[in-house]
């Protein structure tokens, strides 16, 4: 299923990708309408949850190899609050340190190979692992299996209430189809996000239809306006054609029809919540919408944060996962300054000279996330601002990506999360530590409280030192 | 009848173990027929006594089917068959395990099948003299409009290709069909998708002079082969892609093609690798209804690492509103085979990392095309959709609202499948004011347009109960109704103007015009749908579209050979349909549909170039019937084996009704069973043996395996082969009911020589398809009465499609059971 402004291929090259349709809430296409707004309104009175974004990034880091250790090109010298960020690919984060949490040296055992023919499938594995923390399925053929992502957790408890309960957001080009390599279905390379352990979510990659999608067609301010009227008139034309129409019906088919009118007015209700909030929506992002996709990842990154910060300001979703780059892409970044291209530049050979070449495009990655804390500060929430209710994950599934391993993988948190996370911390695990621990200890200080284990968690690793 | 006395040899069904042996033999069938030619059982054995059906019932059934055992969780201890109507579920499920010849099983001591036969006689006999006395034509819910049905009636009605995959969510099915009414759940998504689908087609149709520029992908799949031409290109050419794709304005647009690399970042397929590298650069041209539009030479050298990346873009061009076929495809360089150290497949692209070796010559792939735009925007041209909608242009303002009246007026009758109210009319002809208001006569017509594809009227298929009717009684549905049951069942999509107008008369109900409405129904283009929509379903076709066979093993197995056998088996379908043949042709026609890469999958000579045709079996080729397509034999495989297992699953379920339950928990996996035994790998038969060695897989594998067994000279991709795993294919085996099978043809005459379950099934997924619900055991009667009718008519398909179209479930609504009246 192609995602780009609804258009697909005939069914001849078409292959089922990922299952269910993009981009529609999930949930609410499968389970009876009542039976959601129950579920709704029970988060509601939750209140204003937080808003996650979970970002990934492949290829490990520079600060996973024993001299980046030493170095501190990830992970700072001090635990605890003292902890310097200069030598560190972190660096960008400084005048963000009050808000984030550094948690070093956790392992995503999970994207280990666990047989003989997976040895070597790293890259076509680890993307698959990282929001689940569960062994994927060795497999080309449409039986995928991994876990359910901490997206969808959060998403399926507390993103009901919005229009749209997740978005699933990607930079580049993903296949879909068939397999990889190392006998790995593409779906395991292409999406960070599994509705559940057989659904993965399929991605976007175009911000024109990103923005569509949350807040409807048309290309500038004027026409989405006009479209907003139109589909009001169509609104209360089908209210109107519902009453006559009852009429006639037996009383089984009126029943269905009375919920039906339910479908109509929670469809009104979104576009009169986009309507409160889209003057200052509209302002942040257009008339600079592109019509696709930007050439320059910068561009494209920047413009991806844009609309999610635009997002959770119209509260049209609480939920983003973003994959920033795809495993095995020889992609170079010259605002890195670095020439080499990602995958060959994280194959290292363990030099030292090259480690520090590749710390420089992991800090490049990470300069890219004050852009959006940014933005998201400068949302005004009356008491407060969005990033103090926000929580945003950056890490990464791999560790040191020259030999593929996935010890010590890279991992902080940024965000008040309304106020569940202290910030301005660096925490370091003990060694074998599962990632999977921290990201339980985060769905309970979400509010998915009542889950007892995550992947391969064997407890819960505190945020809190 | 074939003698069978068998003693328990092997295997015994476990929970006979605890039977006395010591039962009662039935009298053996009088005259013992010719060894080797079993005769075909008719329908109608020699009739036994009510007393005598009770006593198979008592001593055979009862053996196991008792309160102790309740094996198949069913227990007849209670069950008399003087009194079978009031246990018709129960009966139902007699007869059909008796009519498949699936009872008593395998391995147990089972009487004449005369007798046994007569059993199921004497039940039907009962329970359709029950359902004549009392009939029950069943009822659902409305039903509304899936995916396929609402592309196809937006396709009849506004002249419009749209892909519905594009709006609406994915149709739950249920008995293998999109279209039953009772698991279309509504939700705010799917009322957000008809929406989102009525403003963007109302666009497209009447085209949108305001558009922006937006991007559209399209994805090429990575096993489209690169070597040959793809269906629609322009020909001479090779591989890419090839779409329709309606543009919204006259406009400039740009097109971007982007290119596979390799995981170091190189371009795929550049030559290095080739030991001949080819002189001429690649070439690969942009062509819009097949005239090329923009060529490029491909930089052999691109990379990832390049400003723009593996992708090019072409200058902004020109194209006119409306749909056009756009082309990115290749321009072949050479032709023939390739001379290098490593013979290539067929290109089709299963990994990057493979096949990019020194002496291995590989061809660039296509990844995608995206087309962007409009960017200035000249006006709208006419399009096939506007000639459709605008058959009135005003002159002068003061006649707009006339024109427009008229419009919708047409547009609406179609759209609403019946006649429009005054009051219909009016509520669109205020939402064109609407429309006018902002943007004058066209985007008022566009704005009515939008209304009626969103209305619930175009949306949902409402039956309207005749007034004075009380809620609890059947009645039948009106003309209008039943012209779209009609259209819906054979078309897919809305009654044409002819139905309509004889509904309006009250006509189509006449016998007679029925009849003849249908057989013009089938004769129409738009007939295509029962191939592809209800023969796919019913057969399984969709899953071929998840399947990929292991590239290792299968290197040439390409996207256009999946769509090929996918083709072959519409078009068998098809032909039966417009030749009007015997059903039975299902399973033993020697005839079938293949284009030039099909044919040579199958090994058939003398067929050249892409399009598919009628071809008969060549001389000493063991294939007939569907069981000897690809697309069976390949959605019922593994990636890497087949599946006797799956293959004898489907011919239970889809030919034969009565689907095998579901394996118990905890049987260890065929996966799990040893690979390689004294150091040699075991062929799937023999893995199978393994496997069936526990007592309780081998009450249900021996019924599914051996039907599947049968079949191992066909491969995964159903191509014919002698060996598995460097074994010698042992087709042998027995079927449940004794007869021994060497090959596809022995399981084959073994099928026919019992046809009343095929046809009975053939029947219960018609019906389900063309009343929008799963068949319940009251509907049985009808589904024998069809079958029979049809038997005297040679077994032709108009025969059953007139059974089902005159069959009270189709011609009538079921009342409400009292407790739903609210």
């Amino acid at each position: 299923m192609t995602l780009i402004t609804g258009k697909h291929l005939p069914r001849r090259t078409f292959l089922r990708g990922v299952g269910v349709s993009v981009a529609l809430p999930f949930l609410d296409a499968f389970v009876p309408a009542g039976l959601n707004r129950a579920r709704a309104a029970a988060a509601r009175s939750a209140a204003d949850p937080t808003r996650l974004v979970a970002i990934e990034n492949v290829h490990g880091a520079a600060g996973s190899t024993a001299y980046g250790a030493s170095r501190h090109l990830w992970s700072p010298a001090a635990e605890g609050h003292d902890f310097d960020l200069t030598p560190s690919a972190l660096s960008p984060l400084e005048s963000f340190r009050d808000v984030l949490t550094i948690v070093s040296d956790t392992d995503v055992a999970p994207a280990e190979a666990a047989t003989p023919p997976e040895i070597g499938g790293d890259h076509f594995r680890s993307s698959a692992t990282f929001l689940t923390q569960s062994h994927p399925k060795q497999t080309e053929s449409s039986d995928v299996r991994a876990g359910i992502s901490l997206d969808q957790l959060y998403a399926a408890r507390f993103g009901q209430d919005t229009p749209i309960p997740s978005m699933q957001l990607c930079i580049e080009n993903v296949d879909q189809a068939g397999g990889c390599a190392y006998g790995y279905s593409c779906v395991y390379t292409d999406t960070i996000s599994w509705a559940s352990p057989t659904e993965p979510l399929p991605m976007i990659r175009d911000p024109r239809l990103a923005f569509d999608l949350l807040f409807g067609a048309g290309g500038t301010v004027e026409q989405r306006t006009a479209r907003r009227r139109e589909r009001r008139s169509v609104l209360d034309f089908i209210t109107a054609e519902v009453a006559s129409l009852k009429r006639d019906l037996d009383p089984v088919d009126r029943r269905r029809m009375d919920r039906y009118l339910d479908d109509v007015r929670e469809i009104e209700r979104r576009i009169q919540r986009v309507e409160e909030r889209n003057t200052s929506g509209e302002a942040l992002l257009l008339p600079g919408a592109p019509a696709g996709v930007p050439d320059s990842f910068d561009e494209h990154v920047k413009l991806m944060f844009d609309l999610q910060a635009l997002a959770f300001e119209a509260d049209m979703t609480r939920v983003f996962s973003f994959k920033l780059s795809r495993d095995a892409t020889g992609r170079v970044y010259p605002e890195s300054g670095v020439d080499r291209g990602f995958h060959p530049s994280s194959h290292h050979g363990e030099q030292q000279a090259r480690i520090e070449e590749f710390a420089r495009l992991n800090r490049y990655h990470v300069s890219l996330i004050p852009y959006f804390l940014e933005k998201l500060r400068s949302i005004d929430e009356g008491s407060s601002n969005l990033l103090d209710k926000s929580l945003v994950i950056y890490g990464s599934p791999m560790g040191n990506p020259n030999v593929h391993n996935h010890k010590r993988c890279p991992l902080f948190v940024a965000g008040g999360a309304n106020g569940k996370l202290p910030g301005n911390l660096h925490l370091r695990a003990a060694p074998g530590t599962p990632m999977a621990n921290v990201m339980l200890d985060l769905l309970h200080r979400l509010g998915v409280d009542d889950l007892e284990c995550f992947g391969d968690s064997t407890g819960t690793f505190s945020l809190s030192a | 009848m074939l003698k069978r006395i068998r003693g328990v040899v092997g295997i015994v069904v476990p929970a006979l173990v605890a039977v006395s042996a010591a039962g009662t033999v039935h009298a053996q069938a009088s005259a013992p027929a010719e060894a080797g030619q079993p005769p075909v059982v008719t329908e109608a054995p020699p009739p036994v006594a009510t007393a005598a059906a009770q006593a198979i019932v008592e001593r055979t059934c009862r053996r196991c089917h008792n309160d102790r055992l309740r094996s198949g969780n069913l227990s007849l201890a209670q069950f008399d068959v003087e009194t079978a109507v009031e246990q018709a579920e129960v009966a139902e499920r007699m007869v059909r395990k008796l009519r498949a010849g699936l009872m008593p099983p395998a391995g147990v001591r089972r009487p004449d099948e005369s007798v046994l036969l007569g059993l199921a006689e004497e039940l039907e006999t009962r329970l359709d003299a029950a359902a004549e006395a009392n009939p029950n034509p069943g009822r659902r819910g409305f039903q509304r409009l899936n995916r396929a049905e609402y592309a196809r009636s937006v396709r009849d009605l506004l002249a419009l290709d749209v892909d519905a995959g594009d709006y609406l969510p994915l149709d739950t099915k249920s008995a293998n069909f999109d279209n039953i009414a009772d698991v279309q759940m509504l939700s705010p998504t799917l009322m957000n998708g008809y929406l989102r689908a009525a403003s963007e087609i109302s666009r497209l149709a009447v085209g949108d002079a305001a558009a922006g520029p937006v991007e559209a992908a399209y994805k090429v799949p990575r096993w489209v082969s690169q070597r040959e031409q793809v269906e629609g290109a322009p020909y001479g050419s090779r591989g890419g892609l090839s779409v329709t794709h309606a543009f919204p304005a006259d406009g400039e647009y740009r097109f971007r093609v982007s290119f596979h690399h390799e995981t170091t970042g190189e371009l795929f397929g550049s030559g290095r690798a080739a030991l001949h590298t080819a002189e001429r650069r690649e070439q690969l041209e942009i062509a819009i209804d097949g005239e090329r539009a923009a060529a490029f030479d491909l930089d052999r050298w691109m990379h990832v690492s390049d400003p723009n990346g593996v992708n090019l873009w072409t200058d902004p061009i020109h194209v006119t509103a409306g749909p056009h076929r756009v082309s990115a495809v290749f321009v072949p360089q050479f032709d023939g085979p390739v001379q290098d150290l490593i013979s290539p497949h067929d290109w089709s692209l299963a990994s990057t990392s493979i096949a990019n070796a020194y002496g291995f010559t590989s061809l660039p792939h296509l990844r995608d095309l995206a087309i962007r735009g409009p960017e200035t925007v000249t006006g709208v041209s006419d399009t096939p959709s506007r000639a459709r909608i605008f058959t009135c242009r005003p002159e002068a303002p003061g006649e707009e609202r006339g024109c427009a009246g008229e419009i919708i007026g047409r547009l609406g009758t179609a759209a609403y499948r019946g006649p429009l109210t005054a009051a219909n009319h009016a509520a669109l002809m205020a939402l064109y004011e609407t429309g006018r208001e902002d943007g004058g006569f066209e985007a008022g017509v566009r704005m009515a347009i939008e209304g009626m594809l969103a209305s619930p009227r175009f949306v949902f298929r409402f039956e309207e109960p005749p007034i004075d009717v009380p809620a609890t009684a059947s009645f039948p549905i009106s003309d209008h109704d039943l012209a779209s049951r009609l259209s819906f069942f054979l078309w897919s999509s809305a009654p044409d103007a002819e139905l309509l107008d004889l509904a309006a008369a009250q006509r189509l109900s006449e016998p007679a015009v029925l009849e003849g409405q249908v057989r013009r129904m089938l004769a129409d283009p738009r007939g295509e749908a029962l191939a592809t929509r209800f023969a796919a379903q019913w057969l399984r076709l969709p899953d071929l579209e998840a399947l990929q066979p292991d590239v290792r093993v299968y290197p040439d197995f390409d996207e256009q050979l999946k769509w090929a056998l996918r083709r072959e088996t519409e078009l068998f379908f098809l032909h039966l349909l417009r030749e009007d043949r015997s059903v039975l042709e299902l399973l033993d026609a020697d005839w079938t549909f293949v284009n030039e890469r099909l044919a040579r999958h199958y090994g058939i000579p003398g067929v050249v170039g892409p399009r598919f045709r009628r071809v008969e079996y060549p001389a000493g080729e063991p294939r007939r019937g569907l069981l000897g397509h690809g697309s069976v034999l390949a959605l019922t495989s593994y990636a890497d084996r087949t599946s006797p297992v799956l293959r004898g699953k489907w011919a239970m379920e889809v030919l034969l009704g009565s689907p095998p339950p579901p394996p118990p928990p905890d049987v260890p996996d065929l996966e799990d069973t040893v690979v390689a035994e004294d150091g040699r790998l075991l062929s799937v038969r023999e893995r199978l043996e393994r496997h069936r060695a526990s007592p309780a897989c081998a009450s249900c594998h021996r019924m599914m395996d051996p039907i599947g067994l049968a079949l191992e000279r066909y491969d995964v991709t159903g191509a014919h082969r002698l060996w598995d795993n460097g074994s010698r294919i042992d087709a042998s085996g027995e079927l449940y009911d004794g007869t021994p099978l060497r090959s596809a043809a022995d399981l084959r005459e073994a099928l026919l020589r019992r046809p009343a379950p095929i046809f009975r099934t053939f029947v219960e997924n018609l019906m389900a398809y063309a009343l929008g619900r799963r068949l319940e055991h009251y509907d049985m009667p009808a589904v024998r009465e069809i079958a029979r009718a049809a038997g005297t008519a040679e077994n032709r398909l108009s025969a059953f499609i007139l059974g089902v179209v005159r069959t009270p479930a189709f011609r009538m609504k079921g009342g409400l059971a009292g407790e739903s009246i609210p």
